[in-house]
């Protein structure tokens, strides 16, 4: 008896003090490649962030850190970036790590073939040293390099070329689509594309793991009630995105645990600047009211934004007043409030810009890209409607939205935008610049927003090494964008992820999954 | 009888040829693959290179030709998500698929038979009654309705079976079955359930009428009226000459288990090719759409086929109407 128990009490012991576990987790994409070059999408960074590295990384709150390089510091005047890296990491098939895999790498991933070479377009050149020291050249001085390629990750030239992947293949996939030979905490031992991937820890990863997992699976789910029920039966751990609906429910429940944060993406409503006239108006055919900025304006008074929190996303986002949010790099402080909900001012506006009676128009909304996109355009339309915006709303799926924006098959549209580098040049050079195919600007500005000034300032924030003089160009492009209005910025997405109880693990804003920070209790 | 079958083969071949370009004329609504394939850093250059790769820019008729032909050689091209051959993809989502239809299948008959028989039998029992009214729900209740509602009493209140998946499969050549586990096994019975109570609920109601029909034959009055069991009056006299409609019902049924699995797949996230298929409409994947639609309609055109010639075998009207021309 007395011994039963004796072995009870160190069952216990070893129970909790052993804390090796599995761990399942299911999201709504699977990562289509495992290629890090092939796909600028977050499920696949996201995905990879766990299996490869890149010279810096992002800590818990966002931080750049080092990772494959332990040091970086500019050349000359901005001429570049000398990167120093770490020693004795070693691949998951036992390759040491060297500059020539970083050389190889930049090659790789700058290449037409690869979806990330957006990336490196301010890089001139890339120079091996010695085997731990590179230097990254570029064309013209840029501060934000370093934390710029954080989803860069490095790939082994040699397993790369011995297995015929040294350039990735979108069309048709090779080696590197499925298989994977990274630095990470982690490496995948089985991958079956739509179904499952495993991963298990690596044993010669050159951090300290702060971690207790020996083996994971992620699953994608599509459908959302079917991951829910999931969370709740238990059959998995962790699930992203809870339904914003089922929040309340799943808070109440003990075995679960529901974290709340806010992402990276800000969702806007965006205008037709270039067109001559309306393409979905009933009455105003032959003129586009959207070209005046005080109607503009007047669509931003006459929003209510903490109403659609409210309702729509049960108050999990934050309204924002600007193209990135307050955690991002940039972002402008002092123009952080947003236009105030106000029908009569939006009224007054519409009447001076002369259309006192209002006007109809053509909304497009995507139906499956942002949380609950659909109803916040149907809630957009009523509210647009009280002041005379008579707005007839058209939700799409998103494979059909991109290309009605991109015919100019809108009068007003919505957007979300997640700036990748986490700054806030990204939306810029994207969304506000004056649409340039050969400098590579504006490739989302549907509307053709353009403002000489703007265009002035981008280039010298990309390359103004100081931080204040570099805020302050941001801070006047912001507020040159509020006061012509140049889109209407709404909220921040919230994040919504589901755990069971006994999870312990740290939600990053660019809502990706980082393993090694997940503990099972 | 070789003349028939040359028309109705040819027939057939119109049929698909004809689906396969309404399916391909439909493509171009489901949306534009490119920005799914491109991240959001993608410039307009990538994105008319890519079309030029995929040959998107090609007019209907030239890209649905370029199907046809590859497809005539066994080739359905690569899928845009995962950079495969598609074929490769398709035979490793069938046996997921080819299992859950063939279990649902099965039960689908064997209690719809058993269930059909019963409440002929005791036509006005409680209980058969009360099978008949539950069977209504099989009938009007939507496949998710019914899936989610068994997920949430067996897998989240009961935690029972597994809420979603296939379990552990074990890899025999190139089929992987999950008969072998018992995860597996756990796994099939939710989805199997939710997948066959429609054809179970038909296949029961179709017995029934015919059952109830077949016991007023005077043949069924004689064998009572001879004092023969009724045990034997029920299943050698009635059921036999019941089941004639009802093979045939279960026939072409067959071939909707299959294709209707799309939504149980979804349900419960089930590997197979339906749930593939979805996957495919929403990143628009269209190789893998066009072989999976392709692939079905093979398969029902095989079954009508089949049918046809069974019939004209069996049924010498057919051919007699043939011999009155001359």
């Amino acid at each position: 008896m007395l011994r039963t128990i004796r072995y009870a009490a160190i069952a216990v012991a070893l129970g909790s003090a052993a804390q090796a576990a599995e761990f399942t987790w299911a999201e709504t994409t699977d990562p289509q490649t495992m290629d890090p070059h092939a796909v600028n999408s977050a499920p696949v960074l996201g995905f990879l962030n766990n299996v490869y590295e890149g010279l810096v990384r992002r800590g818990k709150d966002m931080s750049v850190e080092p990772a494959l390089a332990t040091a970086w510091e500019p050349i000359g005047a901005g001429e570049g970036w000398r990167f120093t890296l770490r020693e004795g990491v070693t691949f998951h098939d036992g390759a040491d790590f060297t500059a020539e895999d970083v050389l190889f790498s930049y090659q790789r991933a700058s290449d037409e073939a690869s979806d990330t070479r957006s990336w490196f377009a301010a890089v001139s050149e890339v120079n091996v040293v010695d085997d731990y020291t590179i230097d990254i050249m570029t064309s013209a001085p840029n501060p934000i390099f370093p934390s710029s390629i954080a989803n860069w990750m490095i790939m082994d030239s040699g397993w790369a070329e011995a297995n015929n992947a040294a350039l990735p293949d979108k069309e048709s996939g090779n080696y590197a689509t499925l298989n994977t030979n990274g630095t990470g905490a982690f490496q995948v031992t089985a991958r079956e594309p739509g179904l499952r991937t495993v991963l298990e820890p690596f044993a010669g990863w050159w951090g300290e793991a702060e971690h207790n997992i020996t083996r994971a699976e992620l699953t994608p789910i599509q459908n959302p009630a079917t991951a829910l029920a999931a969370l709740l039966s238990g059959d998995v751990d962790y699930i992203n995105p809870v339904p914003i609906q089922d929040v309340a429910r799943l808070a109440e429940n003990p075995d679960v645990n529901v974290i709340q944060g806010i992402e990276a993406r800000v969702i806007m409503l965006g205008f037709p600047h270039e067109a001559d006239a309306l393409k979905y108006s009933a009455e105003t055919t032959d003129a586009n009211p959207f070209a005046d900025p005080r109607v503009r304006q007047a669509v931003a008074h006459a929003v209510n934004v903490p109403a659609i929190l409210q309702t729509i996303m049960r108050g999990n986002a934050e309204e924002v007043s600007q193209l990135v949010s307050p955690a991002m790099n940039g972002f402008s402080t002092g123009l952080a409030d947003r236009p105030a909900y106000d029908p009569d001012q939006a009224r007054v506006l519409l009447a001076e810009a002369g259309y006192p009676d209002g006007f109809s128009f053509g909304l497009k909304c995507p139906n499956d890209r942002y949380l609950n996109d659909e109803s916040v355009c149907q809630a957009v339309t009523g509210m647009l409607a009280q002041v005379g915006m008579r707005a007839t709303l058209d939700a799409m799926p998103v494979q059909n939205y991109w290309p009605e924006l991109r015919a100019d098959n809108y009068d007003m549209y919505l957007l979300g935008w997640s700036p990748g580098t986490f700054d806030a040049e990204h939306p810029i050079r994207f969304l506000a610049a004056t649409p340039n195919e050969e400098k590579k600007l504006g490739s989302w500005n549907f509307g053709g927003y353009s403002n000489a000034r703007v265009d002035e300032l981008l280039p010298m924030v990309q390359s103004e090494i100081d931080a204040d003089k570099r805020q302050g160009m941001v801070d006047e492009i912001t507020k040159i964008l509020q006061d012509e209005v140049a889109y209407v910025p709404l909220y921040v997405q919230p994040l919504v992820w589901g755990t069971r109880s006994n999870i312990a693990l740290t939600q990053r804003p660019d809502n990706f999954f980082i393993l090694r920070w997940v503990t099972v209790n | 009888m070789l003349a028939y079958l040359i028309r109705r083969v040819a027939q057939s071949g119109l049929v698909l040829l004809i689906v396969g370009m309404v399916a391909f004329g439909m493509f171009r609504f489901v949306g534009d693959p490119i920005d799914n394939m491109l991240g959001q850093e993608r410039t307009q250059e990538d994105i008319d290179r890519l079309r030029g790769q995929l040959g998107l820019d090609q007019p209907f008729a030239v890209q649905y030709f370029r199907f046809l032909e590859n497809a005539a050689q066994g080739n359905f091209g690569v899928s845009y998500r995962q950079g495969r051959p598609v074929s490769d993809i398709l035979l490793e989502r069938a046996p997921a698929t080819l299992e859950l239809a063939a279990v649902s299948g099965f039960l689908a008959i064997a209690m719809g038979i058993a269930l059909g028989v019963f409440t002929a039998i005791r036509r006005n029992g409680f209980s058969a009654n009360f099978i008949m009214s539950a069977s209504l729900i099989g009938v009007s209740l939507p496949t998710f309705l019914i899936g989610i509602l068994l997920i949430y009493i067996f897998s989240v209140e009961l935690g029972w079976l597994p809420s979603f998946g296939r379990g552990e499969t074990v890899r025999i050549g190139n089929w992987t079955t999950g008969f072998l586990t018992e995860t597996g096994l756990k796994a099939l019975v939710l989805p199997s359930i939710t997948l066959g109570l429609y054809q179970m609920t038909l296949i029961m109601r179709l017995v029934r009428s015919e059952m109830l029909e077949v016991l007023r034959q005077d043949y069924i009055r004689f064998a009572r009226a001879r004092g023969l069991r009724d045990r034997v009056v029920n299943f050698r006299h009635a059921l036999k000459n019941t089941m004639m409609p009802v093979i045939t019902v279960i026939g072409l049924q067959l071939g909707s288990i299959i294709a209707f699995a799309i939504i149980t797949e979804t349900v419960f996230q089930w590997p197979g090719v339906g749930l593939l298929f979805i996957n495919a409409i929403q990143f628009v994947d269209i190789p893998v759409m066009a072989a999976y639609l392709m692939l079905i309609s093979v398969m029902f055109v095989g079954i009508n086929l089949i049918v046809d010639v069974l019939y004209f075998l069996i049924d010498p009207r057919l051919r007699a109407d043939r011999a009155g021309a001359h």
